[in-house]
């Protein structure tokens, strides 16, 4: 018993020593230096205390800067419209049970969701700078992109779970497509649609904070000029106001799909 | 019988109500679309900069094709950026131990003022943007892979920590009784009675939230933490193009591979 003991533990020890052996190993090959990491945490809190601490207030009430909160919000409102709509079409073809053609629908409708899901907003927003120029035109075209991935693999994956007898019985009955899709899916999915729709909705706002950072416009905007500028005291000011907004969001979206579900139940 | 019937005249009054808000909400949302159309579309674009179809699509073609002579020179940032996520998610998962534990509501030492302290560090974690995060961190330790961990780590904590405690939350207390009955303390009831139970829930969610972290890591070089974002911010910078394009394929590629293992690792555990 003890010896078992004993050989577990030596074991363990091995294990333990290689895991440490392999993270030494990823800290040297990125070139991390070892005395930087381990006072990090006392050189962000004194960066925070030194610099940012004095917030800055009033500067996040003055009225350039609310305008561009409302910019902000009126640029998820509307990429989140328009990449519903693409979206939902896409996973419409992406989910595997109902997709009307498996071999080319389900093939473009899983890799546009997969792209637009693997590329970063910062990324989306970057390219559609460069091929519209500076505004909220990039930038909701960009939150466009990343509603598509967002909303496509969460709806897709509601689509994929409906119960298919009902749409078997449905389609036996001689429906045509749209028909199944209308009296045998929807039904099924129609308050999954409308919770997503919203925890969406919070989640491209949250992006829409920070998109105009690469220049498309919004609270981001201000946020890069501050960074730039050095004004540490406005930057907290900012990134104070971005945490209370997307708590509010995170609230009224909790508030409002914890309503719908009740609704439905 | 007649108590089960319900007219038309009763039911339309029932819902007349209901309706009339039903339309006041819908025609609220609908406008907001056309206020956001007009504003951004008509009043804060620059038509005349875009020009015609002909243009963006110009504009469009010089992202097409790949930069055959970059590649080699991306597999280095592309193994950083995969370290930056593990080992941002690792010191993701040991700083959220404590603020999962505090923010548990069974398990918090002292009642509600340690448990409001957790909650708010998971929601300050979660509201503030990965951007944001290595921006700060950019501050605070300089240049390099270091901030990008940190910031993926501090970025992780808000999540990890609240799925973290939710389950330990809902972990079922008869064995956490039984081992309180034989003595155990409240170490050992932790180790012996909590993680055991725990441990399946907390595995995916640490696979899921690495998931999340690629990506998010192929980014943080966009304001100086390294990684396939550098690399992106440079091609971007010198208007190489096809040079963007190959990188952006280098982070699809990435972020597939990533899903990829975490849907074969999830699935081997639960």
């Amino acid at each position: 018993m003890n010896e078992i003991y004993k050989r577990n533990n030596a074991k363990n020890f091995i294990y333990i020593s290689l895991f440490f052996f392999v993270i030494y190993l990823c800290f040297v090959y990125l070139g991390i230096d070892f005395e930087r990491f381990f006072s990090a945490l006392g050189r962000f809190g004194n960066l925070i205390a030194t610099r940012y601490y004095p917030v800055d207030m009033p500067y996040a009430l003055e009225p350039g800067y609310l305008s561009s909160i409302l910019d902000s919000i009126q640029m998820g409102y509307l990429g989140l419209i328009i990449g519903v709509i693409i979206a939902s079409v896409l996973a419409y073809f992406a989910a595997s049970n109902i997709t009307p053609s498996k071999k080319v629908g389900y093939v473009i409708g899983k890799f546009f969701i997969i792209f637009s899901r693997s590329v970063h907003e910062t990324i989306w927003t970057i390219l559609f700078v460069t091929i519209v120029g500076f505004g909220m035109l990039a930038g909701t075209m960009a939150l466009t992109m990343y509603c598509i991935g967002f909303f496509g693999k969460l709806f897709s994956e509601e689509l994929e779970n409906v119960d298919m007898k009902l749409v078997e019985t449905i389609r036996s009955n001689g429906a045509n497509e749209m028909q199944v899709f209308a009296f045998g899916v929807w039904p099924q999915v129609k308050t999954a649609f409308t919770g997503i729709l919203i925890y969406t909705w919070d989640v491209c706002f949250r992006a829409s904070t920070i998109i105009g950072f690469f220049g498309a416009g919004g609270m981001g905007w201000y946020l890069k000029r501050n960074v730039l500028q050095l004004e540490y005291a406005r930057t907290s000011a900012i990134i104070v106001s971005i945490i209370v907004l997307v708590i509010f969001s995170e609230a009224l979206s909790a508030y409002m799909r914890d309503k719908i579900y009740k609704e439905t139940q | 019988m007649s108590g089960y019937q319900l007219s038309i005249e009763d039911y339309s009054k029932q819902n007349s109500g209901k309706i009339y808000k039903k339309i006041i909400f819908y025609t609220a949302l609908i406008s907001i679309i056309f206020l956001s159309v007009y504003f951004i579309i008509i009043l804060d674009t620059d038509w005349h900069r875009i020009g015609s179809g002909k243009a963006i699509i110009e504009q469009l073609s010089y992202f097409i094709g790949l930069d055959a002579s970059i590649m080699p020179l991306l597999i280095k940032p592309a193994f950083e950026t995969f370290l930056m996520a593990c080992l941002g998610t690792m010191l993701g998962l040991l700083l959220s131990l404590p603020v999962a534990w505090l923010g548990a509501k069974n398990v918090t030492p002292f009642g509600m003022f340690s448990f409001g302290i957790a909650r708010f560090l998971m929601t300050i974690s979660r509201s503030v943007h990965e951007i944001i995060w290595a921006l700060i961190f950019v501050g605070a330790v300089g240049l390099g892979a270091l901030p990008g961990i940190l910031a993926l780590a501090f970025r992780s904590v808000g999540f990890i920590s609240k799925i973290i405690s939710e389950s330990i939350e809902g972990a079922d207390k008869k064995p956490i009784e039984a081992i309180k009955a034989a003595g155990g303390s409240g170490f050992d009831v932790m180790y012996y009675g909590i993680i055991p139970q725990i441990l399946p829930t907390v595995i995916g969610t640490i696979i899921f939230e690495w998931d999340i972290n690629i990506r998010r890591s192929a980014v943080m070089g966009l304001v100086g933490a390294g990684g396939l974002g550098l690399a992106f911010f440079r091609q971007m910078h010198m208007s190489n193009y096809p040079g963007v394009t190959t990188v952006i394929l280098f982070i699809v590629g990435l972020v597939v591979l990533g899903e990829i293992l975490s849907h074969f690792l999830r699935k081997r555990i639960i």
